[in-house]
């Protein structure tokens, strides 16, 4: 199955009213710019960076400007152990190296809070390292085509959610190395379903979380191109989440997924998304702070498609 | 002249009767009976039935209808008197002795004011989207009148939402009016009598809805012959039966109508093979039988879909169903009454997963019950008493909803709501003298919202966040968890200063219990209506109008008004950014409640005779709301907030057979969110508003033109008798100049895959979604 974005896509094609879009360029209202801190740290082997840097407008095709003169650092709140972030280039990223006594960041379970000082200001944010379900498979299933989409070999994830509400999680995927990193492939679940007012718990991940890890790519003619083809590889991540940062990124998909076109009239307008980062009581009238901190645990696996090995039914 | 100047012991008797077309037997709503040498007169309901009490004397009576030939009479009044009428409609005359009827004055010796009528004539002459007559796309030429886009559902009126409208369609109410998204309206213009807007000062009669009420009679079925009539249209065909049944006690009529895209397409592509459609379809029924001149039942009933179906078990469809028991019962030559009930129900269906292991099914459906009596009492030539109730029983069942995976299945679907809405309402239409008259009136709401279901509290947080669960405790079957009670007064107020000129006034309080849950950018069949709450407060809204209406020209040639309205609303439904509104048990945490305000001026100019007709429409209006939580707090301008609004529509009648017709459209680009900056979070980038401003800036303004040209057959045999069969053939093209109007512009970092390690760059890009001119033809026909 694809996702339903992708069928909406099919059918306004067969609308003939001509529909059509086209690029403008647009005059958009000047700002002062705010500080953006980018948090998202976990438990992998691996050095974690924290960034802090500042926007720009909206059309400037740069990196964002990094403020070089912070510091960070990240508190476990539960086993009171301090862990400094420090500075390498001057890209605003800061960095914190494992070490042998110390091979991973932080514990399960554990809460953290994340402290930056910037000038006069300081800011905080909160949040737990949840648990993350390993990964049961990863399997591929053969799909033949049609008008509008070619013969494909379509990849599935499996994994269980665990019992009880409130688990978030977010499905990264790799095909050969690259990160899928459109908009379109943000891939989130809570609980093994795909929203919180839908009460589905500790089941296997939904088909649309499944097929979450599948790329949906056009060539220059607009025909679709199947995902995976024999002799690709697929590398699965499940981050754990916490509640708000599942419904930050739940709110960068509505904000940044635009598939244009009759899906239009579906779409939601242009909204801030949320950010956890607060100035603290201290310094309150100090530049605002956006984006987010997160901690996660990781689970992970791959797989190589190979066609003479897919299970009996979907040859 | 009036009743308070007659003497009172003076013996008073009463005309009262039926007006219909002569040529198909159908009642002519609105048509007047007018006593010349009193200056007075009544105005037929919408069942066609009139009623005059006038003291004993000699009388001249004319029985009018625009379009058709005025009726004169005179009667020596001795007695009650049961008098029917059939008025000839004006093109059927022969040549030589055409009279052209006079406009009527109505608009301005009426008391009602902010309303517009359009009969199913002049709705046909309108330039139509693909050539196909549409009452909704219609109703959107006239002043007030706007939507956010083509492509969008609904209609906006007066700064209202498209779920402030209250659709009736033979008293039921229609919950979605659109085909193919919001291309078409649901209305069947075959089956469609008369539609009546009512933009402000609301007769008690109405209520539920806080911005318009659109009333949609249908025709009741030729009850004189037999009839056939239908169109070949690029998009969809057409087909209605009608004629007498019951040996003339009665009349039927059953339309149909049915796109065929599909049809088209499937030899040209295998998708819409295993069962896949693309189509919409509806049918349309009534009857009627008249027992006696006392007793008449009309039964009519709906019945549309529109699917969009992948393939057998996937796909999207919706629609709606009504069905309407009518009697009209005269107790007394004075004293009419009807009595209602209805059925109406609206739903949709989203499916998807190829086989059951895996899968989606998600079913929305509200559905309602209604019983209305209502009477009217016809106490003199000066007094006109309504009065009645309703009591509306509501079932809402926002998901029925299961998701398998990988053979697990799983019920996801919301608990049911119910609430129950009742009122009773009395008004009255009074005639001070030829200079004033008053139509006032009350009505008096209640809802209920009950159980059985889950009762949910919140905790307010931080505003425009969604709110914390306070608590939940469960409601018993019938139990009343919310009440409300609202009093509605109604006021309306004409001062006629003089023979062609009058000012009016009106006041209406309305309340809505039920409310249309939609925050995309355009409303859309996946929205859900949802019943006021422990949580959810009854929306209310109060509007004021003061218009001057002024005929010009010895036959009222031309028709102007000027008309000015201010809405003050509370309890209005907004949502927290990045709220969930589909499939979620705890939608109420993210809805906020603001005020809102919204005024404007409009302007009416219409030509009625000649050979050149149409109108002029001007509308300059704001719309505005105030949230706790959205804009920092501010007043913010809706989605649908349009500061002009400028129409023109004409027809012109080119010789016998042709007439050719054009509408030119000019609106305000709507408001819009744009961002100021941009930032990134794990290499996305985001679009940011440094104001955090809601709709801050517009799209480009909107304009169109679309002309079309129709060639009636000929009227006429040979030998000069007039043809059995009718036909005409309709050439027309929208959107001429091929503009590419905006439907929305957005913001995205395009659809290239971005590289790591290089900056993403971003595009504003402008959605058009009828972005060239598109021509149409059809061909109609009647025998």
């Amino acid at each position: 199955m694809k996702n339903l974005n992708i069928y909406i896509l099919l059918f306004s094609g067969l609308i003939v009213l001509g529909s059509c879009e086209d690029n403008i360029s647009v005059e958009l209202e000047k700002a002062d710019p705010v500080v953006v801190i980018d948090a998202w740290i976990n438990n992998k082997p691996e050095a974690q960076t924290i960034k802090v840097l500042r926007t720009i407008p909206y059309f400037q095709n740069t990196f964002l400007p990094g403020l070089n003169e912070a510091t960070v650092l990240v508190e476990d709140l539960t086993d009171d152990v301090t862990y400094n972030f420090e500075k390498v280039d001057e890209d605003g990223a800061y960095i914190w190296e494992p070490t042998g006594e110390q091979p991973t960041f932080g514990k399960i379970g554990n809460s953290y809070k994340l402290v930056v000082q910037l000038g006069n200001a300081t800011y905080e944010s909160f949040a737990d390292m949840n648990r993350v379900p390993e990964i049961d498979s990863i399997s591929f299933r053969f799909e033949e085509g049609n008008d509008f989409f070619p013969d494909s070999y379509f990849g599935g994830v499996y994994a269980r959610d665990f019992a009880g509400p409130g688990d978030t999680y977010w499905i990264k995927a790799w095909k050969n190395g690259k990160y899928l990193n459109q908009p379109g492939e943000i891939n989130i679940s809570y609980d093994a379903g795909g929203s919180p007012g839908a009460t589905v718990d500790g089941i296997i991940f939904i088909q649309p979380i499944r097929d979450g890890i599948n790329p949906f790519e056009q060539d220059e003619d607009d025909n679709f191109l199947p995902p995976y083809e024999p002799g690709d590889s697929v590398y699965v991540e499940i981050h754990s989440l916490n509640y708000d940062s599942y419904v930050f990124l739940y709110e960068v998909a509505v904000q940044t997924d635009r598939p244009g076109g009759f899906a239009e009239l579906f779409a939601q307008p242009l909204a801030n998304v949320s950010t956890n980062i607060t100035l603290t009581a201290e310094t309150p009238e100090a530049t605002k702070a956006i984006g987010f901190f997160t901690v996660s645990a990781v689970s992970a696996a791959g797989k190589r498609l190979d066609p003479n090995n897919l299970p009996p039914n979907d040859k | 002249m009036t009743s308070a100047t007659l003497p009172e012991e003076e013996i008073s008797y009463t005309i009262s009767g039926y007006i219909r077309d002569k040529t198909s037997g159908e009642v002519l709503i609105g048509s007047t009976v007018y006593v010349t040498n009193l200056n007075t007169g009544a105005q037929a309901n919408v069942y066609g039935f009139y009623s005059l009490t006038l003291p004993a004397g000699k009388y001249t009576l004319e029985y009018r209808y625009l379009g058709f030939v005025t009726h004169k009479m005179e009667i020596d009044l001795s007695s009650n008197e049961q008098i029917n009428i059939e008025l000839t409609p004006d093109d059927l005359q022969l040549e030589e002795i055409v009279i052209r009827s006079t406009a009527l004055d109505k608009n301005v010796t009426s008391t009602e004011m902010s309303t517009v009528e359009l009969d199913i004539k002049t709705i046909r002459k309108v330039p139509a989207f693909l050539g196909e007559v549409d009452v909704i796309n219609s109703i959107q030429l006239l002043p007030g009148v706007s939507t956010v886009g083509e492509g969008a559902s609904g209609f906006n009126v007066r700064g209202g939402s498209v779920g402030q409208n209250l659709v009736l369609l033979d008293e039921a109410p229609v919950y979605n009016s659109s085909h193919l998204l919001g291309f078409f309206s649901v209305f069947n213009p075959d089956a469609v009598k008369d539609v009546k807007l009512y933009k402000g000062g609301v007769p008690a009669r109405y209520g539920g809805r806080i911005a318009s009420i659109l009333d949609i009679r249908m025709k009741d079925g030729n009850s004189k012959k037999f009839g056939v009539q239908g169109g070949i249209g690029t998009i969809f065909s057409r087909l209605a039966v009608e004629g007498p049944t019951f040996k003339d006690k009665g009349s039927f009529i059953l339309a149909g109508r049915r796109s065929y895209i599909d049809v088209l397409a499937r030899p040209f592509t295998d998708v819409l093979s295993d069962g896949a459609q693309l189509n919409f379809y509806d049918l349309t029924f009534k009857t009627n039988y008249k027992f006696n001149q006392r007793n008449t039942v009309f039964l009519s009933g709906y019945l549309g879909r529109d699917k969009f179906l992948f393939d057998a078990n996937q796909g999207f469809s919706w629609g709606n169903k009504t069905a309407t028991l009518r009697w009209n019962h005269l107790f007394t030559d004075r004293l009419f009454s009807n009595f209602t009930a209805f059925f109406s129900d609206y739903d949709y269906s989203l499916a998807f997963g190829e086989n059951e292991l895996d899968g989606f099914e998600w079913k929305s459906r509200i559905r309602t019950n209604n019983f209305k009596p209502e009477f009217t009492y016809y106490i003199n030539a000066s007094n006109e008493l309504t009065f009645g109730g309703e009591i509306i029983y509501y079932k809402f069942n926002p998901a029925n909803a299961f998701g398998i995976s990988a053979g697990e299945k799983v019920d996801i679907s919301l608990e049911k709501r119910y609430g129950l809405e009742s009122a009773v309402f009395i008004g009255n239409d009074t005639r001070f003298s030829d200079m004033f008259s008053l139509q006032y009136g009350l009505r008096l709401s209640n809802f209920q919202y009950l159980g059985p279901g889950n009762v949910y509290e919140w905790t307010e947080t931080e505003p425009g966040k969604r709110k914390q669960l306070a608590s939940v405790t469960t409601a018993e079957k019938y139990e009343s968890i919310a009440d409300y009670t609202r009093l509605e007064p109604r006021a309306a107020l004409k001062i006629q200063t003089g023979p062609k000129t009058s000012i009016k006034a009106s006041y209406n309080r309305m309340s809505q219990y039920i409310h249309l849950i939609s925050n995309t950018t355009a409303s859309n069949p996946l929205d859900v209506w949802k019943p006021s709450t422990n949580n959810v407060e009854p929306q209310i809204g109060d509007q004021y109008a003061l218009g001057i209406f002024k005929n010009i020209g010895a036959n009222n040639d031309y028709e102007l008004s000027v008309e000015g309205y201010y809405r003050d609303t509370k309890n209005q439904i907004e949502y927290i950014d990045g709220s969930e509104i589909l499939i979620n048990e705890f939608l109420e945490a993210d809805l906020l409640s603001g005020i809102g305000k919204a005024m404007g001026l409009e302007f009416y100019l219409k030509k009625n005779v000649g050979k050149l007709n149409g109108w002029v429409s001007y509308t300059l209006g704001t719309s505005e709301l105030k949230v706790d939580g959205i804009n920092n707090g501010e007043w913010y301008p809706t989605r649908f907030d349009q500061r002009h609004n400028f129409k023109i529509v004409g027809y012109y009648e080119l010789g016998e057979r042709w007439i050719l017709s054009a509408n030119f459209t000019y609106l305000s680009g709507t408001p819009t969110t744009f961002p100021t900056d941009r930032y990134t979070q794990q290499e996305y980038l985001i679009p940011y508003n440094a104001y955090e401003s809601r709709n801050n800036l517009r799209i480009p303004d909107f304009h169109r033109l679309d002309i079309s040209a129709t060639l009636n057959g000929k009227k006429y045999k040979k030998n000069g008798e007039l043809r059995k069969n009718q036909d005409y053939l309709t050439f027309g093209f929208y959107n001429v100049y091929a503009r590419r109007n905006p439907f929305s512009i957005y913001f995205s970092q395009g659809t290239e895959r971005p590289v790591m390690g290089e900056p993403i760059d971003t595009f504003a890009t402008r959605v058009s979604i009828v972005g060239t001119i598109i021509p149409a033809i059809s061909y109609n026909f009647n025998f």
